[in-house]
């Protein structure tokens, strides 16, 4: 039995969410996590550990390249199989072209499909590196597995128009065991048990919503058998607070409280609220950020307005017109929105009718 | 529409009474609180449902107000009407527990479903709140000067561009404005955070610069210093001093042989002289002592030698550990450079990025869209408006009120800031200078165009609400015999005698509505 670790866009060094307050924290983070996994590989080791590329969120400087060569080291039992992807691509002058790697490393050099023994096993991985930002060769369809007995991998990164595309189909035919994919930071998997995108470590940025973590693997009997493992320390999340006629600022608020410790403080959420508000309540949604740690708020509620009865009873004048307006055409987000502000204005500035 | 009877089961404090209407003018005289108001709301309650609101607002919603305190199951009445030409037949329970709705056309003895719209056809174009704005007519609300002439002006304004009396545009559009800079503050704010953002990512590249700078001129430096150790020109410092070793060296060399040539010589001498003169011994001891001094000497320039030579030695050795360490120097200066370089160009990408995510558009600017799409439409719509009532409104308004002030009066006027002027005769008087009973009168004529304008074909009945408690005797006697001659179903509701006693002495026909 082999067993091994799937992993991919670590992007060390990013800064996430430039400006907001756990910015620089992110930052840490997404190294610390990387170190937890070399630790938990050191402390209950595995044959193989591959890196399916963006290790590195820029260009590697020479002493993250030491950092992380160090971290190799502690885990001499494990063959370590590293690329270079589109965001740590091999410039001309980049350091990984003359970094010496400890010798359980394997860093693929070149641009073109290699394959690598792993030192004592039958083991036999095929990469490449980047050296280019975007490639829009399908360097990796007509690949084929070296004839030889034994567990073979391709690792790789990519998959999009810019960045290596690939056909699925073909990949699933070419006799890989199993395919390492790299580039899409949500975790997915392609095909069950074979090729896989273990997502992100950990989130880069609000975009990148739900569980992160690494794909653990072994391969017996000629199977490959997966399961991926949530190992991020945070996650971004959608929030989603519907709104009542009786609801409040104060409810909202309160509501949002209680979302946050159900789910968990640490983690940063994005704000959605819907539903429909009594038109008369004012809410400040911005005063939402306060509450934890909240890249942004969109509100969707909507004015409980019954549209069509005003519209009855307006007709004739200004306000029917201008419902009329909206409520006879396919209206757009921006559209559907100027009719809700347009008529709250309208009706809440009037003057008092006097008649009930 | 004519209103021919009305009989109300229960609705607020009114219980089976029944009011056969004239089709010309109607007066429902009663005291204060003798239930005018209630009548009144009856009617439009018939016509158009009574109002329940959801929530909080459900306690002083018109359901409420009206709800009969006895017997509530019963709540409602019945109206006959006119209209088109045809008699109907509405009765209505708004009791919400049951409600039911009943419309006949009593020609016929159809049966219409108000549900499903029939009222409202029959109503024609008149909503409920056109009824609200043309056909009860209330007195103005203000009392002093100043807000009489806003309110006035207020009504003529939103008339013209809204066909509603109650809709302030300018007021809509200042929310609407106020909504707008909300979204523009906080779209700037968020601009200027990415600026600083730029600006943070700036500064650091400014230090990795002057790094670099500064690393530069540390390499300058060792080059320098390598220059004075002649490390970089041809002749080589090494060889040179090599080449002062060598001296020594062979100096050293030379010396031993002269040292050796020195006994030899002084030996052969010794020897020469022991042959040719062997008597004499003090030239042997001469050369023998000469010889010896030459040796001693030669001895000493030896050990200077050896010790110049120890010296040009220490001196290489220095001379190559500095070198040493200035190559060291210099390489670790160029890695660092190196290291610098990549991190400045990672700054660059950093600082590309978040300058291409300051194009990306802000969910602000969607609001701010939506707020000057609704208030483009507003605006729009309201031209509209004003294009088909605004001037015939002020056409109508001021032939009525050169009618009912017997031409004193001819022409309301006005302007694009929306101030109100009157024509007479000879001169043209701002609102602010006429008297309390010619600004109701000024009202009343706009009340009355705007029911003709906004109403359409069908001539509905007009409700005055204790409109003439500022009118004088030949004021209303004038607006009274205008009624008449206009033919129009009128009720009249007022808590005096005065009307009915004017109508009477004018000989106007009228019927009085018992409470």
């Amino acid at each position: 039995m082999i067993r091994f670790i799937h992993l991919a866009d670590v992007h060390l060094g990013a800064v996430p969410d430039r400006g907001c307050p756990w910015s620089s924290e992110r930052e840490e983070e997404i190294w610390e996590t990387f170190r937890r996994v070399i630790a938990s590989i050191s402390k209950n080791p595995v044959e193989l550990l591959f890196i399916a590329g963006d290790l590195f969120h820029r260009q590697p400087l020479l002493r993250e390249l030491k950092e992380v060569n160090y971290l190799f080291s502690t885990i001499p039992d494990t063959c370590v199989f590293l690329m270079a992807g589109n965001h740590d691509y091999m410039k001309q002058d980049s350091f990984y072209r003359t970094f010496q790697w400890e010798p359980n490393v394997v860093f693929y050099q070149n641009e073109t499909p290699l394959t690598v023994k792993a030192a004592g096993m039958d083991v036999y991985v095929t990469g490449l590196s980047y050296h280019h930002q975007e490639i829009t060769e399908p360097l990796y369809d007509s690949l084929k597995p070296v004839q030889e007995e034994g567990f073979h991998v391709l690792l790789a990164h990519g998959g999009d128009e810019l960045h290596v595309p690939m056909d699925w189909k073909a990949l699933a035919a070419s006799g890989f065991d199993y395919v390492a994919l790299g580039h899409i930071h949500k975790p997915q998997t392609v095909l069950r048990d074979r090729i896989i995108y273990p997502g992100a470590l950990e989130p880069i940025d609000r975009n990148d919503m739900g569980e992160h973590g690494y794909v653990e693997g072994r391969f017996e009997d000629g199977r490959v058998k997966t399961r991926f493992v949530p190992f991020a320390c945070r996650s971004y999340q959608k929030l989603m607070l519907t709104l009542r006629e009786d609801s409040t600022q104060y409810s909202l608020e309160e509501m949002m409280k209680m979302d946050l410790m159900k789910r968990g403080g640490r983690n940063i959420y994005k704000v959605i609220l819907q539903g429909y508000r009594a038109p008369e309540t004012l809410i400040f949604p911005e005063k939402l950020k306060n509450l934890g740690n909240v890249t942004e708020i969109l509100d969707e509620t909507r004015p409980a307005y019954d549209l069509e009865a005003l519209r009855k009873r307006y007709s004739g004048t200004l306000v029917g017109d201008y419902i009329g307006y909206f409520l006879d055409k396919e209206c757009t987000l921006v559209e559907e929105k100027a009719l809700y502000y347009g008529l709250q204005a309208l009706l809440e500035t009037g003057l008092p009718t006097g008649k009930a | 529409m004519i209103i021919k009877r009305l009989t109300i089961k229960n609705f607020g404090k009114i219980h089976d009474k029944t009011m056969e209407l004239s089709p010309g003018i109607n007066v429902l005289y009663g005291e204060n609180e003798s239930g005018k108001t209630t009548v009144h709301t009856f009617l439009k309650s018939m016509l158009y449902g009574i109002r329940r609101q959801r929530g909080r607002a459900a306690k002083t919603d018109a359901y409420s107000m009206y709800e009969p305190w006895e017997n509530p199951a019963v709540y409602g009445g019945t109206l006959w009407f006119e209209n088109g030409g045809k008699s109907f037949r509405l009765t209505r329970n708004f009791y919400k527990a049951d409600q039911k709705n009943e419309l006949i056309c009593e020609d016929d003895g159809e049966l219409l479903d108000v549900e499903k719209g029939d009222l409202d056809a029959i109503l024609g174009g008149v909503s409920e709140v056109v009824y609200e704005n043309t056909v009860s007519v209330a007195q103005l609300k203000s009392v002093t000067g100043q807000n009489l002439v806003r309110e006035l002006q207020n009504y003529m304004a939103s008339y013209q561009g809204t066909g509603d009396s109650s809709v302030d545009l300018g007021r809509a559009m200042q929310m609407l404005k106020m909504n707008r800079k909300g979204f523009q503050v906080q779209a700037q704010k968020l601009k200027k955070e990415t600026e600083q953002e730029k600006e943070k990512i700036a500064v650091s590249m400014d230090y990795v610069r002057k790094e670099m700078d500064r690393l530069t001129e540390q390499q300058e430096e060792v080059y320098a210093q390598e220059e004075s150790l002649q490390m970089t020109r041809e002749d080589d410092g090494e060889e040179l001093l090599n080449d002062r070793i060598e001296q020594v060296q062979r100096s050293l060399q030379t010396n031993v042989l002269m040292m050796a040539a020195t006994v030899a010589a002084v030996l052969g001498v010794i020897i020469v002289l022991g042959g040719l003169l062997p008597d004499m011994i003090y030239p042997r001891i001469l050369a023998g002592i000469l010889g010896v001094c030459l040796l001693a000497w030669e001895f000493l320039e030896r050990r200077r030698l050896g010790e110049e030579l120890e010296r040009r030695y220490r001196i290489k050795n220095r001379w190559m550990q500095k070198q040493e360490k200035l190559r060291w120097n210099r390489e670790s200066i160029q890695e660092s450079w190196k290291e610098k370089e990549t991190a400045l160009q990672n700054l660059e990408t950093d600082y590309r990025e978040v300058q291409e995510r300051a194009y990306l558009p802000l969910a602000e600017e969607v609001e701010i869209d939506a707020l000057n799409l609704a208030m483009e439409t507003i605006e729009r719509l309201s031209g509209n408006i004003h294009n088909h009532v605004g001037e015939r409104l002020r056409l109508r308004t001021s032939q009525i009120l050169s009618e009912i002030t017997g031409g004193r009066y001819r022409e309301v006027l006005m302007d694009a800031g929306f101030h109100m002027t009157v024509n007479t005769q000879e001169r043209t008087v701002p609102l602010g200078n006429l008297s309390r009973g010619t600004m109701e009168q000024i009202y009343f004529a706009l009340r009355m165009a705007a029911g003709e304008l906004l109403c359409g074909r069908e001539r509905f009945p007009v409700i005055l609400d204790d409109v003439f408690g500022m009118y004088d005797e030949e004021r209303l006697a004038a607006v009274l015999k205008w009624l008449e001659k206009e033919q129009r179903q009128v009720i009249i509701s007022t808590c005096h005698k005065r009307e009915m006693e004017i109508l009477e002495k004018e000989g106007i026909p009228y019927r009085q509505l018992p409470l």
